[in-house]
């Protein structure tokens, strides 16, 4: 397992509570610890509206990056007329770099079921599918037992609790690119089909799996719902940031001593989350933080105080992404560095639009030419108009993601961009320009 | 609900003398000729881009989007091998496998084209049966299949397109796009084929970021592995 980082005691632990047991999979442990006891809650106490009320009150937002309100996303999926609805716990974790669901689902089995179960209970989803990446072996190996078990016991499956409610859990391996981490496309692949984005609205609440409402959550947000029945959603709400308050899930790594994920709460600024990990394992000083996988954002260490909020990192070009932030320090170029996330996510580009087919070409070329040394005098304003037309043109938010880690170095490195594009220089020195006569780089 | 008798009639006899009395739309064809816009196409023609390459880039979009499945990619591949997949080859006029295999990930090793060949179709028509030649169930679908012929052939794709009413299109789209498929028989001995069957591009971007960003190595991956599906991955 990916290491889990000391923190502070004061911090609480509401998704890591329990990692590290002997046996996740343990049922009669974790009910010890208070699992099902939240689903129980709901359907003995708070009913379908009163468990969704419950959430909107601990203001619980997703934590799959967009930062959705999990309460407004249950509700409509509720709402929409329809004869079935589902429920998809996203466990596919894109980034490849990134592994806090997988450490989520491998320790913590039974709090994605239970999750999955209460989204299930509350909508009025007969069906939950937790959606988990085939090369996860383990954590679907103890899903699976989890939800054996837990059917086995009578906390899920048939009229649960005498409600009269079924609520059947399954877990599905997935497996194809990047770009199912979507959830239009996740949804296209459990239906066995081709992994391409869908024009939003209609969003999955509404029309989703096989046409029918459908709530899509990141499985660490479907996590955190037990734990707000059982303590109370005031509880919830009073931890870290009050927009959008409670803990979530990262992992630090990169150029520092001790790479690893960590509970903390919302809130936190960059360079604690940093700290955690030990700080930087070379004598360099620290030059960028990538926040949020592939198309995250590479931000200056003046930008280190940045709260770790949807709105705070929005506000300086970022996004949480997948959760990951990755350390450079000074021997790193910036500009190498999003050549190769702009590289990645064209790469991984489905192809369905012209943004993401052909936009996404054409901002990698930006970078690449300027690592090369041969950047065209008209670049510089050609990166900043390109990516403003794919942000608003584009179908998905992979496309508009994907501009990040190149306007973010042209927002906070201009000066280094600028040696690459005008003067065929790396001052990190790692790229190796196939210099031309200094300035005069135009092809 | 009319009550009086005869006056549906009477309303229907005036709007056909109102109509008579109109202008009429009808174009005398071959004296005069309607305008057409300027972005028609008509008949269906690629187009190439300054270079003389040609800009389709065989991404099937327009094949899966076309209601009624009039546009179908087949024809000559650029090395001049005759690899029709589907539809009539004259509708485009070259199919650019090369591009096809590339928007896959995949390899172009000429064992591919192995996979053009005709196969036994019990096999697949077993899985077809036990699928209930559900659409809905591609991915199970394309997922048997290609355990009980080491790949998916041609031929499957297309008993399976026949079967189940799926379009071509789609289900070549679908095969083409995850990971887990491969459309060429897995090249005995050839590791490194083998491996590259796989989405390559997860691995070596890792590795690339850990060179960036000035790391060692990363650990081996735990325990997060299943057989055949997994990719590297760190
Ligand atoms: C390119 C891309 C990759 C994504 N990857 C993930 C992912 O790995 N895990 C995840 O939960 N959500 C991912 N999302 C977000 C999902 O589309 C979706 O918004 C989210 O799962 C909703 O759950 P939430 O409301 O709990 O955040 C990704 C989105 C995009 C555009
Ligand atoms: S396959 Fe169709 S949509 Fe795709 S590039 Fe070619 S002509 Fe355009
Ligand atoms: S990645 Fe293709 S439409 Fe978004």
């Amino acid at each position: 397992m990916t290491r889990l980082l000391a923190t502070p005691p004061s911090w609480p632990r509401v998704l890591t509570a329990g990692f590290g047991a002997d046996d996740p999979t343990d049922l009669d442990a974790a009910v010890r610890a208070g699992a099902f006891a939240g689903l129980a809650r709901a359907i003995r106490g708070h009913g379908r509206t009163g468990t969704i009320a419950e959430l909107r009150v601990s203001g619980l937002r997703g934590r799959g990056g967009g930062g959705y309100p999990t309460a407004e996303k249950w509700h409509t999926c509720a709402t929409t007329p329809a004869d079935v609805r589902y429920v998809v716990a996203h466990g596919y974790e894109a980034d490849p770099g990134t592994r806090v669901a997988q450490a989520l689902m491998e320790q913590r089995p039974y709090a994605v079921v239970e999750g999955a179960a209460i989204a299930a209970f509350a909508v009025g989803a007969a069906e939950a599918i937790i959606a988990v990446r085939a090369e996860y072996g383990e954590a679907i190996r103890r899903l699976r037992l989890a939800v054996e078990r837990a059917t086995d016991a009578g906390h899920i499956g048939t009229d649960v609790l005498g409600s009269g409610a079924d609520i059947a859990v399954s877990v599905r391996p997935v497996q194809g690119a990047y770009m199912l981490g979507e959830e239009t496309v996740l949804l296209r692949a459990l239906e066995g089909k081709r992994g391409q984005p869908e024009q939003r609205p209609p969003y999955p609440a509404e029309r989703g799996l096989f046409d029918r409402p459908t709530v899509v959550n990141d499985v660490v947000t479907l996590a955190a719902v037990p734990w707000i029945l059982v303590n109370g959603p005031e509880a919830y709400a009073a931890i870290g940031d009050p927009d959008a308050p409670g803990t979530v899930l990262v992992q630090v790594a990169g150029a520092v001593t001790d790479p690893g994920v960590a509970e903390v709460p919302t809130g936190t600024p960059l360079r604690e989350i940093v700290d955690l990990a030990g700080g930087l394992a070379s004598s360099y000083r620290l030059k960028a933080v990538v926040v949020g996988g592939p198309a995250g954002a590479i931000l200056p260490p003046r930008e280190l105080d940045t709260r770790y909020t949807f709105t705070a990192l929005r506000e300086v070009g970022a996004s949480a992404g997948s959760g990951s932030i990755l350390v450079a320090d000074e021997r790193t170029c910036v500009v190498d560095l999003a050549t190769l996330l702009t590289r990645f996510c064209a790469d991984e580009a489905c192809g369905k639009t012209i943004p993401c087919r052909i936009g996404l070409r054409r901002l990698a070329e930006i970078g690449e030419r300027a690592v090369t040394g041969h950047a065209r005098p008209t670049d510089p304003v050609l990166l900043a108009d390109l990516s403003a037309d794919i942000v608003a043109s584009a179908l998905c938010d992979h496309e508009r993601g994907a501009t990040r880690p190149l306007t973010t170095v042209l927002r906070y490195f201009r000066d280094e961009l600028d040696e690459h594009q005008i003067r065929s220089a790396c001052p990190a020195g790692v790229c190796r320009p196939i210099a031309v006569a200094s300035g005069a780089a135009a092809t | 609900m009319s009550t009086v008798p005869g006056s549906g009639i009477v309303r229907g006899m005036a709007l056909t003398f109102r109509r008579f009395f109109e202008p009429k739309a009808t174009v005398r064809y071959p004296e005069v000729r309607p305008e057409i816009a300027p972005r028609n196409r008509g008949r269906l023609q690629l187009l190439h881009d300054e270079n003389g390459h040609l800009k389709c880039e065989t991404c099937f979009q327009c094949a899966q989007a076309c209601p009624i499945e009039c546009i179908d990619m087949g024809g000559v591949d650029t090395r001049g091998r005759y690899n029709v997949h589907w539809g009539p080859a004259e509708t485009y006029g070259e199919r650019r496998e090369e591009a096809a295999l590339r928007r896959s990930g995949r390899p172009v090793p000429d064992a591919a084209f192995a996979s053009f060949a005709e196969v036994d179709l019990g096999p697949v028509s077993a899985v077809l049966v036990a699928h209930d030649h559900d659409p809905a169930h591609m991915l199970g679908i394309l997922e048997e299949t290609q355990a009980a012929y080491g790949y998916l052939p041609v031929a499957a794709l297309r008993h399976i397109s026949f079967a189940t009413g799926a379009w071509y299109a789609m289900v070549y789209g679908t095969a083409s796009y995850y990971r887990q498929f491969r459309l060429a028989p897995p090249a005995d001995g050839d590791p490194a084929l083998a491996a590259a069957d796989r989405r390559p591009s997860e691995a070596s971007f890792l590795s690339a970021l850990d060179a960036a960003l000035g790391m060692g190595p990363r650990p081996a991956p735990g325990n997060a592995r299943t057989g055949d599906a997994a990719g590297p991955r760190a």
